[in-house]
């Protein structure tokens, strides 16, 4: 009973958005409106239950390990200080949360993502091998790519530049077009299958 | 030490070297970046521009200069600015580079320009905003009423808006282009990372973008149309310095390849 | 169309009913769309053309599955090896790890279809009584993997296997659930690490990560930047639509394939109409102007 409430809230909610984007009518856009408010409070609470979630499963592991108990410590120590802070101390730009924004996390998540440029390099060494014509290609086409897009190639020759705007734009941009229909297409009917009440995978598995 | 090892190393101080010695290589004005400025410098003093920070605290380094450019831009030409974060940690960022950027050009909070902060549930907050501002965001990032701050009363759906900067590191110009573009018909910029240019470059040729401004290198190039070089200008030598490294990289790998094959045919 | 409601697919006919009720609405009573009437938005025909023609396909295509049978769908290496996958990380005593990728949420149609492949990627794992490791950055997705996997266990014969502490909420930030990401492989040396879902930066350093443990990746997603960063530096990569075409192959659905059936003739469609609008343009003719 409750899963069949639930495929046909689904599909209820499904037909009222396809028929309000095609519909002006002004029960329909109000409709619409709730939904949209509804939808940001499911989220903010499914936040929440996520956090305090992984705050719960952090503290049944730290009884395992030291390791486990270390890392525990560590995180949901954190978490109820930048909590605290944020609450006591406000937001503002002054503020200690902001502080620890701009001083603690922000410089921790670039450098994460600044491995990026590492892992670029060791997969371009590993994977750029011109083991048939097609990957032969791939290589010479990166290679303009790479040099084309910043200025030393455009330094060394406008051929370099030129030759990357026309690879990104041409063949590259066909084949993403290509692959970005047949993903469209597999996003519209999987859609299509949920409003249905076809697809229930967001149902888990049942 | 091992090859990985070795290649990182190499990395590190190739972008090291460069960011010290500065060597200082021109940097041209792409057409891109042309496109965007023209598009701000097509507005008047009094339009609206709201800029959304849909970034996370990680790419600050690569996205930051954009939006500085952007909102630099902006507050020159006395054009108001709405800032908005649809990503929690674009919200402090935003708000830190708004304020930097107004104060410098004196503009004034609540008449030229105002931060709205951050809402979750990004596909809600642009589909929410098209319909009403004020019902997205009461109160702006600062706990004051949309409805007390002279540019919040002027702002009530996008119709008041003549453009959207999406300053991104992800997929969120996408969103923008799915809901405000599409439904609305809303004039969308996206000032992306580099790495994120090419799967936005079928909305630009399909009309749905109105211009793509990519990465740091965008960000350059912009800082030189406004005559104001910046961060963007200063990783120019960095980058180049690390392209020409995965260049030596990919041949470098080629050329293992050739020499093992040449060994296996030749034992 | 009726018979075909009365075998469950009301809410599908309801939805069809709906549509061409509707657009008898905008027709109206000389047959010519009107534009700017009544209930109508401006400018939305082709949309309204598109949704009602995907929708017809996909009713054609399941009527053709009842009749003909499951479509033959062309094998997929990376599912092929997904057994295969599993069993080397069985046989090596180390765990799997399964993850969505940082870009998506529940309501995207790649992360459905990933929770496809995760409940099949689920049972296998069970069965093997190999430990299954998915971390998520969204509290939703964690809530349907769990009971996904939990009902795979018990389809399998073997739900004492499934714990639900080993499908994690790690964080929303998005380095710091690839820093997760990277620690938990660290630590549990998988055998073998599938990445399918919807990815952004954090990709490569997935990839990489699960590479330096020497794990097998599988991947797929429906990010064409982050399919090239897959592409070089994993060993199975589905592309694009594939991934659809796995979730259908996996679940088993008659209908899931009938989907993609209807997929591959609406690209033939738009094949045809790429073709005919090429030479249209070629005679100074945009038919684009004209929609």
């Amino acid at each position: 009973m409750r899963d069949r409430l639930a495929v046909m809230a689904a599909s209820a909610c499904g037909v009222l958005l396809v028929v309000q984007y095609f519909v002006n009518a002004d029960w329909l856009q109000a409709s619409y409106r709730l939904l949209l408010s509804w939808m940001q409070a499911i989220f903010a609470f499914a936040l929440v239950v996520g956090v305090l979630a992984v705050i719960r499963d952090r503290i049944a592991r730290a009884g395992r390990t030291t390791e486990e108990r270390v890392n525990a410590v560590v995180m949901v120590g954190a978490a109820l200080v930048i909590s605290l802070l944020g609450f006591v101390g406000g937001t503002g730009r002054e503020s200690p949360f902001q502080w620890a924004f701009v001083h603690l996390q922000a410089p921790m998540q670039t450098t994460v993502f600044s491995l990026l440029a590492f892992y670029v390099a060791t997969a371009a060494y590993r994977g750029f091998r011109a083991r048939t014509i097609e990957s032969g290609v791939l290589v010479v086409a990166a290679l303009i790519v790479l040099l084309g897009r910043v200025p030393i190639g455009e330094w060394l020759t406008p051929v370099l530049p030129g030759g990357a705007d026309w690879i990104l734009n041409t063949p590259a941009l066909a084949a993403k077009r290509a692959i970005l229909i047949g993903i469209g297409l597999g996003m519209a009917a999987t859609s299509l299958r949920v409003i249905a009440g076809i697809e229930r995978t967001y149902l888990g598995g049942r | 030490m091992n090859e990985r090892s070795l290649i990182f190393l190499a990395l590190a101080g190739i972008v090291s070297a460069a960011l010290l010695l500065r060597p200082g290589l021109p940097i041209g004005v792409t057409d891109s970046a042309h496109e965007v400025f023209e598009l701000i410098e097509s507005l008047d003093s009094g339009d609206v521009v709201m800029i959304s920070f849909d970034h996370e605290a990680s790419s600050l380094p690569e996205v930051g200069p954009l939006g500085a450019a952007i909102a630099d831009h902006c507050f020159r030409k006395r054009i108001n600015v709405v800032g908005l974060a649809l990503f929690a940690e674009g919200t402090a960022a935003g708000y830190e580079l708004l304020t930097e950027r107004a104060g410098g050009a004196g503009a004034r909070y609540g008449d030229d320009w105002i931060y709205l902060g951050f809402r979750p549930q990004y596909t809600a907050a642009i589909l929410g905003m098209g319909e009403s501002i004020p019902d997205v965001f009461a109160a702006d990032y600062r706990g004051t009423e949309i409805g007390t701050l002279p540019l919040g009363r002027r702002v009530l759906d996008y119709n008041d808006i003549d453009l959207v900067v999406s300053v991104a590191d992800g997929s969120m110009p996408t969103y923008w282009v799915e809901y405000a573009q599409a439904r609305y018909g809303q004039k969308i910029v996206a000032a992306l990372s580099a790495v994120m240019v090419t799967s936005f470059t079928p909305y630009l040729e399909a009309g749905q973008l109105a211009g793509i401004l990519p990465g740091l290198r965008g960000a350059a190039a912009y800082e030189q149309l406004l005559n104001s070089p910046g961060a963007g200008s200063r990783g120019m030598d960095a980058i180049s310095g690390a392209h020409v490294l995965l260049a030596l990289l990919v041949v470098a790998g080629n050329i293992q390849l050739w020499r093992s094959r040449r060994r296996r045919r030749n034992p | 169309m009726f018979s075909f409601a009365c075998r469950g697919q009301r809410p599908f006919a309801l939805a069809l009913l709906i549509l061409l009720s509707s657009s008898v609405a905008v027709l109206g009573d000389n047959g010519s769309p009107v534009a700017d009437a009544g209930l109508w938005g401006t400018g939305k025909i082709p949309e309204f053309i598109a949704v009602l023609l995907l929708s017809l396909v996909m009713v054609i295509g399941v009527i053709h599955v009842r009749r003909r049978g499951r479509p033959q769908l062309r094998p997929l290496p990376p599912i092929a090896a997904v057994d295969d996958a599993i069993g080397r990380a069985t046989e090596q005593g180390t765990a799997v790890i399964y993850t969505t990728g940082w870009g998506g949420d529940m309501s995207r149609p790649t992360i459905m279809a990933s929770m496809e492949i995760l409940g099949s990627v689920a049972s296998r794992a069970a069965l093997n009584g190999c430990r299954l490791l998915v971390p998520s950055h969204d509290p939703v997705i964690v809530g349907v993997a769990q009971d996904t996997i939990s009902q795979s266990a018990t389809v399998a014969g073997r739900p004492d296997w499934f714990a639900s502490s080993d499908v994690t909420f790690v964080t929303q930030s998005q380095f710091g659930y690839a820093s997760a990401f990277a620690g938990l492989v660290a630590r549990h040396h998988p055998g073998s690490v599938f990445l399918i879902g919807t990815f952004e930066g954090e990709a490569l350093i997935l990839a990489e990560a699960a590479h330096d443990a020497g794990a097998v990746t599988i991947a797929g997603t429906d990010s064409t930047i982050q399919l090239s960063f897959f592409l070089v530096a994993c060993d199975y990569t589905l592309i694009g639509e594939e991934l659809f075409a796995a979730a259908a192959m996996v679940s088993g659905d008659e209908r899931a394939a009938a989907a993609v059936l209807a997929q591959d003739m609406i690209k033939y469609l738009i094949l045809l109409l790429l073709l005919i609008g090429g030479i249209l343009v070629g005679f100074g003719f945009n038919l684009n102007d004209h929609l």
